[in-house]
């Protein structure tokens, strides 16, 4: 695991570094054509994106994961500070979660930190994936060592 | 299948106002305490925070005892495993995501090195 991992009563933070400077790391979130290449579970075969790259701009990743069909990963961008922070919201049929990503230049690295607030109760990657439960029970030891992250 | 999706649900819906989540760190480490204790910090009515610790209840986050008139109230570990483990799912989602990410990441830049 390579990621940091926090999590809170409403709350997931993840944070990790990658070896690739700023604008590169931004690129892979802001370009369709990027992001659709690293997007979605190991069940996903195909993903397409049309994005509105802009605040108040809408998205739609349109994912193909074997064994369960096609879903429709929705949302709204809120706010766009290029390089450094995106946020947006997103429906996952029914319930809306909020997530911000924020980038910190660290010369060729970059640290990138995920805040999602919000769980649909119907992740269809974890739904699809019920025989790798093995990655899921690393992460439940690892959450549970680790501190809660305090609400204001 | 169904019931833990809607017990998880019910745990998010509980966890999303955040007089209950301070409800839950006024229990955090203290084992039981009762209902008018709980409440005292609280500029809301004690109706309101019988409403509130309801909604906990169903999901699971805490347990009451009742001893005559006097309710003491605890942290159900139930609720707050199974929401854990959920957010794990999805921490499980990012993570694999973000590792693809690095590998492309790695590539465009291998890319971009002179020969």
């Amino acid at each position: 695991m390579k990621s940091e991992v926090k999590v809170g009563d409403n709350r997931l933070q993840i944070t990790r570094i990658f070896n690739a400077p700023r604008p590169l790391v931004f690129a892979f979130w802001k370009d369709p054509e990027r992001l659709q290449q690293w997007w979605g579970c190991k069940n996903t075969t195909k993903v397409d994106c049309s994005m509105d790259f802009r605040v108040g701009g809408s998205f739609t990743f349109v994912m193909q994961i074997t064994g369960a069909g096609e879903f429709s990963y929705k949302g709204q961008y809120d706010e766009i500070i290029e390089p450094e922070k995106i946020a947006y919201h997103a429906d996952m049929g029914g319930a809306i979660t909020d997530v911000v990503v924020e980038f910190f230049d660290q010369g060729a690295q970059t640290k990138m930190v995920l805040n999602q607030v919000g769980f649909p109760a119907q992740n269809i990657c974890q739904m699809v994936s019920q025989g790798t439960t093995e990655s899921f029970d690393k992460l439940d030891s690892l959450v549970s060592s680790q501190a809660l992250v305090s609400q204001a | 299948m169904l019931d833990k999706r809607k017990a998880v649900t019910a745990v998010f819906a509980a966890l999303a106002d955040p007089t209950r989540r301070r409800i839950l760190e006024r229990l955090a480490g203290h084992g039981e305490r009762r209902v008018t204790e709980l409440a005292r910090p609280f500029r809301i009515t004690l109706p309101a925070i019988s409403r509130h610790l309801r909604v906990l209840e169903h999901a699971r986050l805490i347990r009451r005892r009742r001893r005559g008139r006097t309710h003491f109230i605890r942290v159900n570990a139930v609720g707050m495993t199974s929401a854990q483990k959920w957010i794990s799912h999805y921490a499980a989602f990012w993570e694999s995501q973000f590792d693809e990410l690095d590998n492309l990441l790695e590539l465009a830049q291998q890319k971009k090195k002179p020969n």
